[in-house]
């Protein structure tokens, strides 16, 4: 297994440079140097002679073969260095001080999510062809055509505006953080709801059809251990592993959710560097949001083979 | 051992209970967004759109920088709060209004050394005050500031990583600025870092008297009172920059009113009233009407009149504007998007807003908004009568106010001029006779100028129109929408020219546009401020967008920057007034103004256009606060209540389906049995 991950950590290196060389050339497409120059500096109408301090003191003076090998250097030595905007601070400090908030959200929304699906989704397989499989899969479809930000702004209407339960928007340092957790918790686990529920609805009713289903039937295993003890220990396995890769990934926090409830985290990090063309973070975060993915599919991998005995890493 | 599975009705109810729990434990929350008990206190809630840029007073150039760092930095001078027409310079951290002398300086010129008449302003400040509290400090404790701190904040100007936005008005005034302007980037190119002892011969200090200071101008700089009243002169102390260097952009080392108390980066800024804090007063005097609007009750009394102040960072304005609705946000700007439930007419509240004691504010802005021809254009720009009267017919064309009553709320004063009211030069009863609407006479203007009807007797086509432009939002399409139409009445067509920021700015700079449109909010309240956006030299890279230069126009100017405000200045500027009306290369649209609301708490609101620290001023009613946002914001627990009750209803057939199944396993088992 060892040998396999290795393998596995060597083949992200062209991923990493691709993504990297892609986001270098995207970004220079869509916004020059100098153009960065000008949003940077605080004069109206910086000169020529300001614009060319600024480009020098960054970097972005040089021939773009050299700035990239210069950035992809940094990049894989995790050397992320400042941020491009007046006033910045060390792109590391910024993450340190973001994943928190980042990671309260998205493991709350993770643990809630998975939690309600997987109920949701045994309650629907259990009464498959009645009322309430025909209704929750309706619901869960009708939950997946809505689109995200329909469910941030009812949200912050509903439960924000009209029945007050929540801070509309905002964040609080330690426990007063709690309050503006809840309400893009509870939006982010209605807007996934519907997809997973779906899903492992698949998972659970892939499993009741199977043979050893039918044998335990068979032999007069009731209906509810054949639910809980065949049927579920044998569906967590595809949701255990498409669960695993997004671990990762709950560092990195959510764009829209972030965005919208004023949530000081890296998702809305992300944004503003995109708003602001701020590149050193945008290349930054790029590079870190690519290899938490990868590093997700390997655990991927890991976990299949610790939990179903006929997989084999090699 | 054989566990057994849980039951799955137990399963189902256990679902039911967590989920009807959970709606019932909804209501506990609460939607205050501040620590309990705080909304009750003395304390300002106020919104940024963004987090400031930079705190660093040398850099900092926008509106949400500003409006923090002004609060923490005092400067020489600030405006008084409730003076207009004119606006009123008082000294904050000043003793006294600088003295001026003429004095003589010494040139080489030629290998010889020359003599000439410059001017010295003599500055004193008060004794006592001092820095904030800061481990840049021995002990931690802020030292008092001396006259040498003022004369450091001129020195960091200078500092070519840091990008002093007005360091092009200020280092050829003082006399060897540009000297050490040079000196620092030649270092800076031989990566040595700021040498701040070097004597700078126009900065000086007073030997026997550490509160006074000295700056020699080689040209007379009457907008340098002005530039002493915003915090890039604001004394800054050496020993933080020193330590903090770039990160002084988040750490502010001033001695204003308030000191930074907590700072979340994207989130909030907490600043509290400095125990250090400069000593001032709120104005005694004010103008006709203040009085009798309740803004002289606080006359006299220290301020800031609030502890606390609390800048949260709200990126969307929904959010913001539902925050103001719910007492969470003090005050709140009237947008298109909440106009129609604030105004039920022009003017005048609506029920739901009068209900709750909100009131409203107009504020007016020190600005101008302007289409500006490229005057190096072959087609519309020149000196020629003819293309005079091209510019003069499109002008003609444009009705201002289609665009104040579309677009700003039916807000905003026509522009006839570039200066704005309140601003020296000003003329209330001026009309541009190439600013009034008169499509028919732009016919005729048009016809004059050689394209009768908008037709190009050179092609036989319709006289084309480039409007250049980096318009995204919708705002400013609706701005091309509306010209476009208004120039099709007389016949001329308009084709938009869209470009990246950048590409725009390039092609502004080497004057190869035709058309645009920009906005201009000033400095400082002098007319030199507007006037010299159409000064020659000043085009491109310069803001002269327009590229226009007229000699006349150019000697004027150059007269009557250096001119203190007396009716020969205002005569001058009548006549380049006049000369810019006949040329007619800005078609100027609008000074805009804004609608503001505040609760019933707040109090002594008067927008300043210049001034940024007014936030001193304000006086709030903690407790009337609490009161009403308490009232404002009972949870509705009808809903929560709705929903449990439609979840267990809604389970109870599901029960119906186990208890069959159930019969029905047993059925099987019984017949199996028998």
């Amino acid at each position: 297994m060892l040998w396999y991950i290795v393998r596995r950590l060597l083949y992200a290196v062209p991923i990493l440079v691709g993504v990297s060389l892609l986001t270098f050339l995207i970004f220079y497409i869509a916004v020059s140097p100098q153009q960065l120059a000008r949003r940077n500096l605080s004069a109206k109408n910086p000169t020529p002679q300001q614009i060319h301090e600024w480009l020098a003191e960054h970097g972005y003076d040089r021939p773009m073969p050299v700035q990239f090998a210069h950035h992809l250097e940094e990049l894989f030595l995790l050397r992320f260095g400042k941020s491009d905007t007046q006033g910045a601070e060390p792109i590391w400090e910024s993450i340190r001080q973001r994943w928190k908030p980042s990671f309260m959200l998205t493991s709350m929304i993770f643990v809630a999510e998975l939690i309600t699906a997987i109920c949701f989704a045994l309650v629907v397989a259990y009464f498959r062809g009645t009322y309430v499989d025909y209704w929750g899969t309706l619901l869960c479809v009708l939950l997946m055509s809505i689109v995200y930000m329909v469910y941030i702004i009812a949200g912050q209407y509903l439960f924000g505006k009209i029945l007050k339960y929540f801070p509309l928007a905002g964040w609080g340092r330690g426990l007063e953080a709690w309050k503006f957790v809840l309400l893009p918790m509870l939006v982010g686990v209605i807007v996934s709801l519907g997809s997973s529920v779906r899903l492992y609805r698949t998972f659970m009713l892939d499993e009741i059809n199977q043979d050893y289903v039918r044998t335990a039937r068979a032999k007069g295993v009731s209906e509810r251990a054949i639910l809980f003890v065949h049927v579920l220990k044998n569906a967590a396995i595809p949701i255990l592993t498409t669960s695993v890769q997004l671990i990762p990934a709950l560092f990195l926090g959510n764009l829209l959710l972030e965005q919208f409830f004023d949530i000081p985290g890296l998702g809305n990090f992300l944004v503003d560097a995109i708003e602001s063309q701020d590149f050193a973070v945008v290349r930054a975060m790029v590079f870190l949001g690519t290899l938490v993915t990868i590093v997700g599919y390997i655990l991927t991998d890991i976990s299949y083979a610790l939990v179903d005995p006929r997989v084999r890493l090699e | 051992m054989n566990r057994r599975p849980l039951s799955f009705r137990m399963t189902l109810l256990l679902l039911a209970v967590l989920l009807a729990a959970g709606t019932f434990a909804l209501p506990g929350c609460s939607d205050n967004p501040y620590p309990p008990g705080e909304s009750a206190g003395n304390v300002l809630y106020t919104s940024l759109l963004d987090d400031p840029k930079t705190l660093d007073p040398t850099i900092a150039y926008s509106a949400e920088d500003d409006v923090v760092i002004c609060l923490l930095y005092s400067s020489y001078f600030h405006y008084n709060f409730l003076k207009r027409d004119p606006f009123v310079l008082e000294p904050d951290l000043g003793a006294t209004m600088p003295r001026q002398e003429t004095t003589f300086y010494a040139v080489q010129e030629k290998g010889r050394s020359v003599r000439k008449p410059g001017e010295k302003w003599i500055f004193s400040i008060n004794h006592g005050l001092h820095f904030q509290n800061d481990p840049c400090f021995p002990g931690g404790k802020g030292r008092e500031v001396t006259a040498a701190d003022f004369l450091f904040a001129f020195r960091r100007m200078a500092d070519p990583t840091a990008g002093f936005p007005l360091l092009d008005s200020v280092e050829d005034k003082i006399l060897g600025m540009q000297e050490y302007v040079d000196y620092c980037a030649q270092r800076h190119k031989q990566r040595l870092g700021m040498d701040y002892d070097k004597p700078i011969a126009g900065l000086q200090l007073d030997p026997k008297d550490p509160y006074t200071f000295s700056i020699v101008l080689q040209k007379p700089y009457p907008q340098l009172r002005y530039i002493m009243a915003m915090h890039f002169t604001a004394p800054q102390a050496r020993e933080a920059v020193l330590r903090y260097g770039s990160d002084l952009a988040r750490h502010p080392v001033g001695c204003g009113p308030f000191q930074l108390s907590e700072y979340h980066h994207k989130q909030s800024l907490v600043l509290t009233a400095s125990p250090y804090r400069p000593p001032l007063t709120y104005p005694t005097e004010g103008m006709p009407g203040d009085a009798a609007a309740g803004l002289l009750q606080d006359a006299g009394k220290p301020v800031p009149l609030v502890n606390k102040i609390v800048f949260t960072v709200i990126r969307e304005p929904v959010t913001a504007w539902n925050l103001f609705l719910q007492g969470y946000l003090d005050a709140a700007a009237v947008s298109q998007t909440n106009y129609q439930q604030v105004m039920s007419h022009p003017g005048e509240l609506s029920p739901e807003m009068k209900r709750k004691g909100i009131k409203l504010y107009r504020s007016v802005a020190a600005d101008l908004f302007y289409f500006f021809f490229n005057m190096e254009d072959p087609t519309f720009g020149g000196y020629t009568p003819q293309k005079r009267k091209l510019r003069q017919a499109i002008s003609l064309a444009v009705d201002s106010q289609a665009y104040i009553d579309l677009l700003y709320l039916g807000l905003g004063k026509q522009a006839q001029f570039a200066i704005p009211p309140s601003i020296f030069g000003y003329d209330p009863t001026y009309r541009n006779p190439y600013r009034q609407y008169n499509v028919a006479r732009a016919r005729q203007l048009l016809a004059e100028a050689g394209y009768p009807g908008g037709i190009d007797p050179k092609t036989g086509n319709r006289l084309t129109l480039y409007f250049d432009n980096y318009f995204t939002t919708a705002n400013f399409r609706q701005i091309f929408g509306l010209f476009k139409k208004q120039m099709d009445a007389i016949g001329v067509r308009v084709v938009s020219r869209t470009y990246r920021y950048n590409v725009y700015q390039d092609k502004i700079n080497n004057g190869e546009i035709q058309f645009s449109y920009y906005g201009w909010s000033c400095d400082y309240p002098d007319p030199e401020n507007f006037l010299f956006l159409l000064y020659g030299p000043n085009k491109g890279p310069g803001p002269n967008y327009a590229r226009y230069a007229n000699p006349e126009y150019d000697r004027l100017f150059v007269q009557v920057r250096s001119m203190e405000d007396t009716p020969a200045r205002a005569a001058l500027i009548r006549r380049m007034r006049a000369i810019v009306q006949e040329d007619c290369p800005w078609i100027c649209e609008q000074h805009s103004q804004v609608y503001a609301i505040t609760h019933a708490w707040l109090f002594n609101i008067k927008s300043h256009p210049i001034a940024l620290d007014t936030a001193i001023y304000r006086r709030v009613d903690g407790p009337q606060r609490a009161r009403l946002q308490a009232a404002w914001n009972r949870p509705n627990y009808a809903p929560a209540v709705g929903l449990a009750l439609f979840l267990i209803v809604g389970s109870l057939p599901a029960l119906s389906v186990i208890h069959h199944r159930r019969n029905r396993r047993v059925r099987r088992k019984e017949e199996v049995a028998g």
